[in-house]
């Protein structure tokens, strides 16, 4: 009996603990989108009911704001990268799942090891270069700098999924007669279409939640969502009202992507080690 | 096409693709680390002294100390508490049911979060006149009611690991959930018959079936604490003072804010050092797992 009674405990502790951890991990989230609903002087007395307002989803739009251009700046960018990124890396994950290349192992190994350089070594060439070239503060520069932190993360994680297509199926194509390219059009794209996808996703968060590059290689114009931030500052400090309703308009949509691939976001951020 | 030829022209886009954007900034930055690079002359991007900004780094400089004393305690503490919380976490939500998945789902949420607006967001909460944690801390350990966490240089570096560990605990527990569902249930419970307790099974029989798993979670946190920028640029901007400058920051002011590109190559070429043994270390690990599916 008393054995019993110890394991109900145990469960309800348990319960207890997990509910908790479910509750410190939402309330940051859930602050800011209550102070996203706030007036600005709601915000200043820790108001847990107040009136809600839509207010500041439309001033941050405005003068001197205008959170528009970086929304369209961070849309355009992170969607250049991953359709830039995604075939080029689709190609390359194909023939390193399927073929026996010559360095293999080493390109394969310098490709993971670029993922792990820090960023601020990369950036300060490109700022130099930039400057030059006059690439500073533009969307190419940014899509064109954005590709290093996101090919390695496409080439694994679709080299991840074609590696769980059987050959079979390929190879009896290719013995009825259909050329190595039909073959991957055909056959190869169509199975590991949701691989891809979930890559391009993946990519599309990180290129928008990316926040070194912008800040060092923009200022004004090509300016992006998370430096945006920056922005909504005045004599008086922060706004934070105005701050909560920009971050929401940064990570709703990330959060409702990363949803959509939540299986493999795990072995997106390993690059396949854990599966 | 034939076959071997088609492979390295597939190949190819990529590997020219990471070329320019990640092998060239590296090479480029080595050479600029020679340099006396100043940003304001064109010309001193090109007059070479040699190492004498790594000695410079390594022996006149106390500040490029301060920010691998900081980064090194940073990562220590953020990999060591991020890894045993989300242990805890991992065990509690392996079992799967209802509640649990419920709350592995509501785990993507934070992760998904751009660090640029986690950073944001504690500096938020931590506001000393309507921060929700300094009410909630004030009003559990009154000495801190009157405290302003972000002016205090020791509080300010909890402020920050704090906010990462909230940031990465989600995505290790999702790795160490799948780690503990590959245990066979079968060896668990020939422990269990053979009158192991909780801690025992958990010690002898789970932990070691989770050392790959784990190995590879320690080492990838590692990489991300060591590169930490974010987050800290927008929730203390390395202050008050230095006090929680890492070293991707103190790279990053000496090369904007001061110009000093050449010296800030240098420092960055000195993180690589600690990135290439993690990074090695995490290559052995994916290929290891590569060799034998």
């Amino acid at each position: 009996m008393s054995a019993g009674r110890k394991s109900r405990i145990g469960s309800l502790v348990r319960i207890v603990l997990i509910l908790f951890a479910a509750f410190v991990m939402l309330v940051p989230i859930a602050w800011i989108f209550l102070a996203a609903f706030k007036t600005h002087v709601d915000v200043y007395q820790l108001k847990l009911f107040f009136t809600p307002t839509l207010g500041n989803f439309g001033t941050v739009f405005e003068a001197p704001f205008f959170l528009g251009v970086k929304l369209l700046n961070s849309t355009v960018v992170a969607l250049v990268t991953v359709l830039l990124a995604i075939p080029v890396a689709t190609m390359a994950a194909y023939s390193f799942s399927r073929f026996r290349l010559r360095g293999e192992t080493a390109m394969l190994v310098a490709i993971l090891a670029t993922q792990f350089v820090p960023a601020v070594v990369i950036v300060l060439p490109f700022f130099v270069m930039f400057r030059d070239l006059g690439f500073l503060d533009t969307r190419v520069g940014l899509v064109l700098v954005n590709l290093a932190i996101v090919m390695p993360f496409a080439i694994w994680m679709i080299k991840g999924f074609i590696d769980g297509i059987p050959m079979d199926t390929e190879e009896a194509a290719m013995v009825d007669g259909s050329s190595r390219l039909q073959v991957i059009r055909n056959i190869v794209l169509p199975m590991a279409a949701p691989g891809i996808l979930t890559a391009g996703i993946f990519c599309f968060i990180i290129a928008w939640n990316e926040f070194l590059f912008a800040l060092i290689l923009t200022n004004k114009h090509a300016v992006t969502l998370p430096i945006g931030l920056a922005l909504f500052k005045a004599e008086e400090g922060d706004l934070w009202n105005l701050l909560s309703a920009a971050g929401i308009i940064i990570m709703v949509p990330m959060f409702i992507l990363a949803l959509v691939i939540r299986k493999y976001f795990v072995q997106g951020m390993t690059m396949g080690a854990v599966r | 096409m034939r076959d071997n030829v088609l492979k390295y022209v597939l190949v190819a886009p990529a590997v020219l693709v990471v070329l320019v954007t990640a092998i060239w900034p590296l090479a480029e930055s080595a050479r600029l680390s020679f340099t006396v690079g100043r940003l304001n002359r064109p010309d001193s991007l090109k007059q070479y002294l040699g190492w004498d900004n790594y000695v410079w780094a390594l022996l006149e400089e106390p500040a490029f100390w301060n920010s691998v004393w900081v980064t090194g305690i940073y990562t220590l503490l953020t990999v060591g508490l991020t890894t045993f919380l989300a242990l805890g976490l991992a065990i509690l939500l392996a079992p799967g049911g209802r509640l649990r998945s419920g709350v592995q789902t509501l785990l993507i949420l934070p992760f998904a979060m751009s660090p640029a607006l986690i950073g944001v967001s504690f500096r938020f909460m931590f506001n000393p006149e309507f921060g929700l944690f300094d009410a909630f801390f004030g009003a559990l350990i009154p000495p801190l009611a009157q405290v302003s966490w972000l002016a205090d240089p020791i509080l300010a570096f909890a402020v920050c690991v704090m906010a990462d560990v909230w940031g990465w605990i989600p995505f290790l527990t999702l790795v160490l959930i799948g780690g503990l569902v590959s245990v066979p249930r079968e060896t668990l419970e020939a422990a269990e018959v053979d009158g192991a307790g909780p801690w025992r099974v958990f010690r002898d029989v789970t932990l070691p079936q989770l050392a790959p798993v784990l190995a590879v979670a320690v080492i990838l946190k590692s990489i991300f604490s060591l590169k930490t920028f974010d987050q800290i640029f927008m929730l203390t901007n390395g202050g008050p003072g230095t006090a929680t400058q890492t070293l991707s920051h103190y790279i990053y002011f000496n090369g904007m804010k001061y110009g000093q590109v050449g010296f800030a190559a240098s420092v960055a070429w000195l993180m690589v050092i600690p990135m290439v043994f993690l990074t090695y270390a995490y290559a052995r690990l994916v290929f290891r797992k590569d060799r034998d599916p």
